[in-house]
């Protein structure tokens, strides 16, 4: 008999942009250390040794993210060494994926309670990780399972045929709404402060320190407008229309929820936020991977035994406006229910984190808007797609 | 005293003093750069709200000033990074920190009154001893003088650097009757070692050497043109490189210059030399006055005697001003008789006579200004200068003429050009009539190796000063050649040293030049130290003969250029593996084999305007002359335990597979041409031969051991495969890439790679360079490699095909 797992608390970091933003000397293991820390002293009454496991999602697990930073993560965070620790790879949805696995686990009654979610920073790992080395058979067979994310994006403009005016008009209204979120605090409730202390030389190479505390997003431009957009040279190919404007940004930061069966819910006195009702991932061409929603979506709805309709929220990942825009054209998506605080080309995308990420947002709107069925959907690499559905309780 | 330069104060920050500050840096000086503090806020800054109080309004001027020199093209500076040798300050709050500089240079607008109110200022702050000096074109340097202190007075003279101070290679060093003469010994030296430059000493004359003749010859240039009947086209085509010029010649350059500046110029001259017998000259012909007022500056207003303008199919054509009308038309090609006939003389001096000797409008032009110049020239001496060679120096140095004016007069033959000044009337100065009378019959000759000028007071050849540390090819070759052919001399430098010369067209790497290496090889390991392979033409080499390649890849005689590619490989690695230590000095232009060769080096001895790289791509193939093999081998080198090594393959594959080529030597260095510790730059390119035998010579002295032949280069075969494979895919898929850029991105990683191994694995030197020779000659049986060789042979240009 399948029992019912529930998201009982759920924070993300303010997101900082990659290289130059207040996490760009953030190790990810001390940001979620710190997030989950906090995220725990909101639950007093959960001993932390009944944790049954800390699943951790990463998109380029090596280097500071490294050697199953999962456990590392579990080991900083808790106070304890009896909560064992995993991460998870696929990608961008890394982080939406430990909640189908906590979920799943808990339903099938081999835990009890589990904290899912993701951590990247991309500050210190680049896109693709240090070392790239493609198998030579499959590079000379399919050298398109190897391309750059932005080469994908460029090949989704073509083959759906979605114009650099409607990306770059896109990418407008992603920060008009994420900096309207933002003026009216609807972020607030997602966002755990994060706090540390920097230490650094003067010009004088003086040793200083300074306290800093990060509550707000960093990507967000409220002095962005078409002109500008329409400006930027594309990046990724000669004659393309992909841009750094029309993209998604590089991004650092941390998102977790907490899993729990209904029985311990009950025992322990929690209030259920929201449940997994289904969760799938699919795959598409490599060359095309933007379009994965497209394969993800009906699934998940199908697993799910509801309509395309049915769902009133949608946390589309804007991975680059150009796939985004085609995921919804294909699926004929309603676009007003679609990223309504803005989506990553605006706030960013910290690519494992950002699954554990848009449910955080979702739950917090779907509150705001007492709405029932919600999805988080996003591309991955190599051509797959994931979407998940949650029933806001 | 021993002096030493490690900070200069520049005053001023206009296009002179912020590049002077720019090379300042360049050579490694700690530059402090002022300017005035700006009178009002501009737009931005109000809106902005910005402190008036504050350094970013006081400082922005100066800071502009710097910041848009050095994103200038071509940069002011040899390597960017250098750029944080600068600070920049204001006149008004910065002024206490000159008293650090040991050289003050004041750059400052070109008036009196403000130059005598900024040194007022310096006389306040600069310790007693510091250098000051102006840079002053037009102003006569001793009118500074009044007010000043008995030390500045001492320590004061004009240093005038030309625009731009990085690449022309002239400084002027003009001393005031009160300079110590061992301040103005200093700079000369100065100029030359450290700054890179040929100093020329001056007397305090209006506008100098190089302004005074330049201008002239420009102006009666002017004068003559309608007269003479001929275009302005003509006149480029005239005085361009067929007579040793730039190749923006005479209009061209004055567009780059502008003509504002030039009439600027001599209308300060028209004042200031009552007493020159062409001061007539120095007038604006009407034509000129008439530019002027339509606002026809050259290239800062867009149109001066050319004009390029948008074609209807989006491209771009020249057009012409018409003289006459002053209206654009379309360019005409210039065609002379006399040009033709020259043509196949690649010596300039045997170049003139011919020249001049011409019966249609072009011989009556060199005629009639050659007259001219060297009557000009005549009459300055004393007045600008005591000594022919300075006056030589100044315009080869200031104006890019590979000839001086009485080195013109030499190779044209004294007679000869005093029959044509008597033609136009003119005079010459007496001196030359009793030189001729003494029975001497050239202003220069060369004895030992050592230039002699003719000096008309004591009416005996005199040494020209400051030889002694250049070694002059063009001087000694005459009686120093051990062993020549076509395309390749061997000099003796003495002290047992070697050079090899390369002589060809554009210095290219033929058979010609193939053999003289080899032969010098043969020659310096037998009774020789060592060996430089040096040269002072424009460049150093081209690279391969192309058109060799590309008469054997056509024809298909593939065992041929096999040989031919084997046996330049082989002489590479000659390089290396000498019994004796080699130097290679590379300058100017250094592309593909010229690369190559230097890469081989025991040593390398570079100018610091070097321009190298490895450009094979533009032509289609990759290095085939051990360039490959050897940026294998220093990645290799670089390899460290645990490193990701395939990232440091990926640079030097980058180097090649872009056609990276270094803007300066401190840029070669980043590239891993040149090796940081083991390599050197000499900033004057005079004494570049001389320093390379020097280098001979120390690692010779410090017991030279001809290195082992390696056989111990990682490379990580099919890992390093896939990582290009998907690059190239990826660029091609992107559209940076054609597909035949890929394919030959492909056949150069399988070299770097050491071929499709399973594992990382030890290989010899021979085992890349077959790699390389193997892919080289495979690219060349392909069509649109013939393409991109042809294209380059006809048009110097690469082709993407």
């Amino acid at each position: 008999m399948m029992r019912t797992a529930y998201i009982v608390k759920g924070y993300r970091t303010a997101v900082g942009k990659a290289g130059r933003g207040a996490f760009r000397f953030m190790r990810p293991d001390d940001l979620a250390a710190q997030l989950i820390r906090k995220m725990m002293e909101e639950m007093p009454e959960l001993d932390k040794n009944r944790i049954d496991d800390l699943i951790v999602g990463n998109a380029m697990p090596e280097a500071e993210q490294g050697l199953n930073v999962g456990r590392l993560i579990s080991l900083m965070s808790l106070d304890t060494v009896k909560v064992p620790g995993m991460t998870v790879n696929r990608y961008c949805s890394s982080g939406l994926e430990t909640i189908a696995i906590a979920t799943a686990k808990i339903q099938q009654g081999m835990a009890d309670c589990i904290i899912a979610g993701g951590v990247e920073s991309m500050s210190y790992i680049p896109m693709g990780g240090y070392k790239v080395t493609p198998n030579l058979a499959v590079a000379r067979l399919n050298p398109d399972w190897y391309w750059s994310m932005g080469l994908t994006a460029e090949a989704v403009a073509n083959e759906y045929k979605v114009s650099r005016e409607d990306q770059d008009a896109f990418a407008l209204q992603s920060h008009l709404k994420a900096i309207a979120a933002q003026q009216e605090g609807r972020f607030d409730k997602d966002i755990m402060p994060i706090d540390f202390e920097e230490v650094f030389l003067d010009e004088k190479e003086k040793r200083h320190t300074r306290k800093i505390t990060v509550t707000k997003d960093e990507g967000p431009r409220a002095d962005t407008n078409v002109e500008a957009l329409a400006k930027l040279k594309p990046v990724f190919a000669n004659g393309g229309s992909v841009t750094a404007g029309n993209s998604s940004q590089t991004s650092d930061g941390a998102a977790f929820v907490m899993v729990m069966s209904e029985e311990m819910v009950k025992e322990l006195n929690l209030t259920p936020i929201a449940r997994l009702v289904s969760y799938a991932a699919a795959g598409v061409e490599p060359r095309i991977m933007g379009i994965g929603p497209v394969a993800a979506i009906p699934k998940a709805l199908k697993l799910a035994g509801l309509k395309q309709d049915d769902i009133e929220l949608i946390e589309l990942n804007e991975a680059f406006a150009s796939q985004s825009l085609a995921v919804v054209r294909t699926l004929g998506l309603d676009p007003s229910r679609i990223n309504v605080n803005g989506g990553a080309i605006a706030l960013g995308h910290p690519l494992g984190c950002t699954g554990g990420k848009l449910s955080v947002q979702l739950f917090n709107e779907m509150e705001r808007r007492k709405q029932k069925y919600g999805m988080v959907t996003m591309c991955v690499g190599t051509g797959q797609g994931a979407a998940g559905v949650f029933e806001k309780m | 005293m021993e002096r030493r330069i490690r900070k200069v104060a520049v005053l001023g920050s206009g296009i002179m003093g912020s590049r002077i500050a720019a090379h300042m840096a360049g050579v490694g000086v700690e530059v402090l750069l002022l300017d005035i503090v700006p009178r009002e806020r501009n737009a931005a800054e109000e809106a902005a709200g910005l402190d008036m109080a504050s350094k970013k309004f006081r400082n922005r001027l100066v800071n502009d000033a710097l910041q848009s020199a050095l994103k200038s093209n071509p940069s002011p500076i040899y390597h960017p990074d250098f750029a944080k040798r600068i600070s920049t300050g204001n006149f008004e709050d910065d002024m206490p920190r000159i008293k650090d500089a040991d050289w003050i240079i004041e750059v400052v607008v070109e008036r009196l009154d403000i130059k005598k109110t900024v040194f007022e200022q310096v006389e306040k702050y600069r310790k007693p001893g510091t250098l000051v000096s102006s840079n002053t074109s037009g102003i006569p340097i001793h009118l500074m003088l009044e007010g000043r202190s008995e030390d500045f007075r001492k320590h004061f003279l004009g240093t005038h650097f030309f625009n731009p101070p990085r690449y022309l290679k002239l400084l002027e060093i003009i001393p005031t009757p009160e300079t110590s003469p061992e301040v103005v010994e200093f700079f000369m030296y100065y100029g030359d070692l450290f700054l890179g430059k040929s100093t020329v000493l001056c007397k305090d004359t209006p506008a100098f050497i190089a302004n005074r003749v330049g201008i002239y010859s420009i102006m009666s240039l002017f004068h003559q043109v309608k007269e003479m009947g001929l275009t302005v086209e003509e006149v480029d085509k005239l005085t361009g490189p067929v007579l040793g010029r730039p190749k923006s010649a005479t209009f061209r350059t004055t567009d780059v210059v502008g003509l504002d500046t030039l009439v600027h110029v001599a209308n300060g001259l028209k004042a200031s030399t009552p007493n020159d017998e062409m001061n007539h000259l120095f007038t604006l012909p009407p034509f000129i006055e008439q530019m002027q007022k339509d606002n026809k500056l050259g290239s800062k207003t867009e149109e001066g005697f050319y004009k390029k303008v948008r074609t209807a199919d989006g491209g771009s054509e020249i057009l012409t001003l018409d003289l006459d009308s002053l209206q654009y038309r379309p360019n005409k090609r210039a065609s002379f008789k006399t040009l033709e006939a020259t043509k196949p003389i690649s010596d300039l001096k045997e170049r003139l006579p011919v020249l001049c000797g011409g019966k249609d409008k072009a011989g009556d032009f060199y005629r009639k200004s050659f007259a001219g110049l060297f009557a000009y020239v005549s009459n300055r001496i004393p007045e600008i200068a005591d000594e022919v060679f300075r006056v030589d120096e100044a315009m080869k140095a200031g104006f890019g003429w590979e000839l001086g004016p009485f080195e013109y007069w030499d190779a044209i033959g004294l007679e000869k050009g005093l029959e044509y000044v008597a033609a136009e009337g003119l005079k010459v100065a007496a001196w030359i009539t009793e030189m001729q009378a003494a029975g001497a019959k050239t202003f220069y000759q060369i004895e030992n190796g050592k230039l002699k000028y003719y000096d008309p007071q004591s009416k005996t050849y005199k040494v020209v000063p400051g030889q002694d540390s250049f070694i002059i090819l063009d001087r000694i070759r005459a009686t120093k050649t051990v062993w020549q052919n076509a395309e390749a001399v061997v000099e003796d430098l003495g002290d047992g040293v070697l050079n090899i010369e390369f002589r060809s067209k554009m210095n290219t790497l033929g058979g010609g030049v193939i053999q003289g290496i080899n032969k010098a090889f043969d020659l310096a390991e037998k009774d020789y130290r060592g060996l430089v392979i040096g040269n002072q033409a424009p460049n150093f080499s081209v690279g391969a003969n192309l058109g060799m390649i590309f008469m054997m890849a056509i024809e298909q005689d593939y065992d041929e250029l096999n040989m031919a590619v084997k046996i330049f490989q082989d002489t590479v690695m000659r390089v290396r593996y000498s019994a004796v230590p080699v130097v290679v000095a590379p300058h100017g232009m250094t592309l593909g084999g010229g690369c190559e060769m230097t890469l081989h080096a025991d040593r390398v001895v570079a100018a610091a305007e070097t321009y190298i790289g490895l450009v094979e791509f533009g032509v289609g193939v990759i290095p085939g002359g051990g360039g490959t093999k050897e940026l294998t081998l220093r990645a290799a080198d670089r390899y460290m335990k645990d490193d990701v090594e395939l990232n440091t393959l990926r640079e030097n594959y980058l180097t090649i597979g872009m056609a990276k080529v270094a803007t300066s030597a401190h840029e070669a260095y980043g590239l891993g041409i040149l090796r940081k510790g083991q390599d050197e730059i000499v900033l004057n390119k005079d004494r570049q031969i001389a320093a390379a035998k020097s280098a001979v010579i120390e690692m010779s002295d410090a017991g030279y051991t001809k290195p082992v032949q390696r056989k111990d280069i990682k490379v990580l075969g099919k890992q390093a495969l896939g990582m290009f494979e998907i690059g190239a895919h990826s660029m091609v898929s992107a559209k940076f890439i054609s597909e035949h850029d890929r394919l030959i991105s492909r056949k150069l990683a399988y070299v770097m790679s050491g071929g499709d191994l399973s594992e990382p694995t030890l290989v010899s030197e021979q085992y890349l360079l077959d790699l390389e020779r193997e892919a080289f000659l495979s690219l060349c049986g392909e069509r649109k490699t013939l393409e991109r060789i042809q294209h380059m042979l006809k048009t110097g240009k690469p082709l993407r095909n």
